[in-house]
């Protein structure tokens, strides 16, 4: 199923959720993150702080949900049923099936320290597991797991990030040490169509237009996919020269996008990657961010390492601290609210 | 009559107070090996009582106040028979506030099991709940690993019945256990077949150890209990076979700063002393090694094994292969194999592997280890390596962004990682040839290094040390001559020891740091028994004797007849050669030496001292002793 012509950013995220091409009334929309909060933690040492998934509340506090656990690096839910909700984790893949109340890892010991999680909007019992040896997937909502890496190389396949094409079941792209890897068959075959020397740090498709997609990478800078993820074209005016960490859509403007990055803190563009504005003014020194992050009002949030969650209403030009105090925060989710 | 009474009451009351003494403070044990196998094991119970006493009694705390009791404490008074009730308040109050992950899962398996028969049914239930509600990490290693399974199998197997929905896995006690299980197994075959990933460490031997005492005394399934038994004589007889007088020394998978230059203050040590009684135990027999003692009666080490641990009146040579640590990036393998070399003598041992990157971290790559009588706060030892400290090294074992991790590491446990004076760790930029007791690291450092020289450790219990017009530095450690000839010029700076992975300061201890801050570089290092030579000055001609030719443009190359008669060529990049012969690392086997030997892929190691002989078989599970015909 191939969606086009959807105007409304949101529409298209509702559209992700639920699978359908039909346009339906916007809903409301949920803000998650994924955040560490546990400072100097070691295996062994205990747990102090609520770590992983956080909702932002109507109030604008976040309320933590779930399990505790310092190693959630990413979340992804079930668009049918947000009760079933996975995280991918040190351990692995964690699923509930009760909105959180009860868990089951879902791999073995062949797999572990999960990258990134993602359900396929158009197959949603279909499951992909970023791996730092690979990827797997599965097909009957992590009951079961099992590798899909033909394609993949057999060295060079850490997969940081593991992204679903909303537009098409069982396309994906798998942001890997040695490029980006394209899937159209969930993961059957594998074909690469960005070559990089290390890693692919994020992949990003546009909430405006399924077509758009952004990449950065560890030392290869920033890219941009009109043509489905098939070709990229790097943006000449982002730096190389130090690891991008993760990039952004602005699901309120189109044109807007911004880069989170150690070294050169928050990278902002509000025309389409044409020109690329440095918005730290504001944000601790040294940067240390990250991950950034827009909410559904277009707000723009930077995590900036172990110390807090900073938020801008201006897209980068003023920030104020927010919550979190001490966070890592490593993935930001906006998802249509659900009945359930 | 009177005199003879007298005589036997004094006999008498000084056994018992050298039997009551602690072995902490006293003085160092004989090495001489205890041939009369009842002494031998009422030796061992009285090392295994004097740990378990230190435990019962409050451990690190010396209290017999409730509140202060861990778990180790606990399990210490419930195999001594004391304090039921205690115990059994002290267990629910700590299971109100479950750890975390294999560290908090083994000792919580150990009171478990201790406690089955001793807690009472409220504690051994919360025990249970615990491991409903508190998510347990898998950690990122392979003693975490270890820990991790070893610990969930036997809590599995404990409650062998339980559903899904009362685990913190969300998986069935079967479920677990098939999980674990065959965790186990693979882990038992990689190391049987392929070397072992973390190899002599002088630290994590206990994360070995103590779950493999666990699954051979509980485990009820003989497929895992017997791998328990059988890889804990194969931990041992490697740790036997590779410790100067209960010392560990030579090259180490992972290790820590301060048992890097006091060789002795290692858990290794904790281990030598409680089986072999032949170095003294540290400080607090070893943290986390006092949850071997209350399940230590369980196992007797094989007299083989003691008799490896405790002859060191012959010289002898043990090559073996071994594992690095898994690496995600960066590598076109998994898991490079290492080839070890050790040579042991009565007053010395030298051991290596072939340089480059082994842990990221904590790997220990060569050394001359000197015996010393009593080798504690003695920094016996001499090697040069290049503080290496990168992203790249991060990022290739660690799931982790390049720039935070650095810095990390230096706060968990590595404080010296990103230090340029640092004296532990492996580097992609060193190449180490090893040939008897001669030892030939070479470095080909790229411009643009972090760290961009080269550090040679030198001890402050060296002495004699001379630094000859010929290039050579001289000196003596305990009774071994020691010739130190580095390629390239350098300097002095002071040595700053760091007593353990979590010590805050460097110490001002004595000794100093041979700082040669050339890219293009490298060490000979050659070590001999002082008794073979009338006098220092002797060997140092003997040295000076010795035919060595070296450049170090473009990539260093050293030729250079040892002292034992060989004649070597080591040039960066290249296959060293022996008398004109390369040498051929393929061949290598598992084990190779008079002590241990096992072919590549067999998963059988057989271990041999004089007439004794112990085959450990995994494939039938099986340990053969046999005594052989001269």
């Amino acid at each position: 199923m191939v969606i086009k012509n959807i105007t409304g950013p949101l529409v298209g995220l509702l559209l992700c959720s639920l699978g359908v091409a039909a346009p339906t009334p916007i809903p409301a929309y949920d803000f998650y993150v994924c955040a560490n909060i546990n400072r100097n933690y070691v295996i062994g040492s205990k747990i102090v702080t609520m770590n992983g998934v956080y909702r932002r509340d109507a109030a604008g506090a976040w309320q933590h949900f779930g399990y505790n656990d310092s190693g959630i690096t990413a979340v992804a839910f079930d668009p049918r049923d947000h009760r079933v909700w996975y995280t991918s984790a040190l351990n692995g893949l964690w699923r509930t099936l009760d909105g959180g109340k009860s868990w089951r890892m879902c791999n073995g010991w062949e797999m572990t320290e999960a990258r990134d999680v993602a359900v396929d909007p158009n197959a949603p019992d279909h499951v992909y597991l970023a791996l730092p040896d690979g990827v797997a997937v599965s097909t009957d909502r992590a009951q079961t797991l099992e590798r899909r890496e033909n394609g993949l190389p057999e060295r060079g396949k850490y997969t940081q990030v593991i992204k679903v094409d909303r537009t098409q079941a069982g396309r994906v792209f798998a942001g890997c040490e040695l490029g980006i890897y394209l899937t159209d068959d969930g993961a059957a075959h594998w074909r690469q169509v960005l070559p990089t020397k290390e890693m692919v740090t994020d992949i990003q498709q546009s909430p405006h237009d399924p077509q758009v997609w952004l990449a950065v990478t560890q030392n290869a800078g920033a890219w941009r996919s009109t043509d489905g993820g098939v070709t990229w074209i790097n943006f000449p005016n982002v730096p190389t020269s130090r690891a991008l960490y993760n990039v952004t859509f602005d699901v309120t403007q189109a044109s807007r996008y911004a880069i989170g990055s150690w070294a050169h803190g928050v990278l902002t563009t509000e025309d389409g990657g044409v020109t690329w504005q440095d918005r730290n003014a504001g944000l601790p020194a040294p940067h240390r961010v990250w991950r950034v992050g827009v909410d559904p009002a277009g707000w723009l949030y930077a995590s900036v390492f172990g110390e807090t969650l900073y938020v801008s209403k201006d897209f980068g030009r003023t920030w104020r601290a927010d919550a979190l105090v001490g966070s890592v925060v490593n993935n930001f989710l906006i998802l249509p609210r659900s009945v359930n | 009559m009177k005199r003879i009474f007298s005589l036997i009451f004094l006999l008498t009351f000084t056994v018992i107070s050298a039997s009551a003494r602690s072995a902490l403070s006293g003085p160092p044990p004989s090495t001489a090996p205890v041939l009369n196998e009842q002494q031998r094991h009422a030796d061992y119970i009285r090392r295994i009582d004097e740990v378990i006493n230190f435990a019962a009694g409050g451990a690190k705390f010396k209290t017999d106040d409730p509140a202060k009791f861990d778990l180790v404490t606990i399990a210490s008074k419930l195999v001594r028979g004391q304090d039921y009730e205690r115990c059994s308040r002290r267990v629910i109050e700590l299971m109100r506030e479950p750890g975390t992950g294999p560290f908090w899962m083994f000792p919580t398996v150990c009171a478990a099991y201790v406690g089955r028969d001793r807690l009472t049914p409220a504690a051994q239930a919360a025990i249970r709940e615990a491991w409903r509600t508190t998510r347990q990490v898998r950690g990122d290693t392979e003693n975490h690993w270890m820990m991790y399974y070893a610990s969930l199998y036997l809590m599995s197997e404990l409650y062998p019945n339980d559903p899904a929905e009362s685990w913190y896995t969300g998986k069935s006690s079967s479920e677990n256990l098939a999980e674990a299980r065959a965790y186990l197994i693979h882990w038992a075959d990689l190391s049987t077949s392929m070397g072992q990933g973390e190899f002599n460490p002088t630290e994590y031997i206990g994360e070995y150890a103590i779950p493999l005492l666990f699954l051979a005394s509980w485990a009820k399934d003989p497929v895992i209990k017997e791998r328990g038994r059988l890889m804990l004589d194969w931990l041992f007889a490697e740790l036997a076979a590779n410790t100067l007088n209960g010392v560990l020394r030579g090259p180490n998978s992972r290790t820590t700063e301060g048992p890097v230059a006091e060789r002795w203050n290692a858990m290794a040590s904790d281990f030598s002393w409680m089986l072999f009684g032949n170095t003294p135990p540290t400080a607090g027999y070893g943290g986390w090694a006092l949850y071997f003692a209350p399940v230590a009666k369980n196992y007797n080490v094989p007299e083989v094994i003691y008799r490896i641990a405790t002859d060191r009146s012959a010289d002898y040579l043990q090559r073996d292969r071994a594992r690095t640590r898994r690496r995600w990036r960066y590598s076109d393998e998994l898991s490079p194999l290492v080839y070890k070399t050790n040579y042991l003598r009565t007053d010395y041992a030298v051991g290596s592997t072939r340089g480059g990157m082994i842990d990221p971290i904590q790997s220990h790559v060569w050394d001359v280890t000197w015996a010393e009588a009593d080798p504690r706060k003695k920094h016996n030892t001499m090697f040069s390596m290049h503080p290496h400290s990168s992203m790249v090294a991060m990022q290739s074992s660690f799931t982790c962004y390049p720039e935070p991790m650095i810095k990390a590491v230096t706060m968990e446990g590595k404080p010296t990682y990103d230090s340029p004076d640092k004296i532990l760790g492996s580097s992609p930029y060193e190449q180490v040839f090893q040939d008897l007791d001669t030892v030939i690291a070479l470095y080909d450092i790229p411009v643009g290094e972090r760290f961009p020289h080269i550090n040679g450790f030198f001890s402050k219990d060296l002495v004699k040390v001379t630094e000859s017009p010929s290039g050579w530095i001289f000196a003596q450690g305990g009774r071994a001559y020691l010739a130190y000839r580095p390629l390239a010029g350098y300097t002095w700076t002071k040595y700053s020891h760091f007593a353990g992975g979590w010590a805050k300061v460097g110490l001002d201890l004595g000794g100093r740091i041979l700082t040669s801050p050339h890219l293009k570089n490298g060490t000979i290092v050659q070590v001999a028994s002082a008794n073979e030579f009338p006098s220092f000055a002797a060997f140092q001609a003997a040295i000076n004797a010795l035919p060595l030719q070296f450049s170090l443009e473009p990539v260093p190359t050293v030729n250079f007849t040892t002292l034992r008669g060989k004649k070597v060529t080591c040039t960066y990049g290249q296959t060293p050669t022996v008398d004109g012969s390369p040498l051929d690392y393929s061949k290598w086997k598992l084990f190779e030496g008079p002590y241990l030997n096992s072919e590549v892929g067999s998963r059988r190691l057989t271990i041999t001292h004089g007439q004794l002989e112990r085959v450990l078989d995994l494939n039938a599970l099986t340990a053969t002793d046999r005594v052989r015909t001269p």
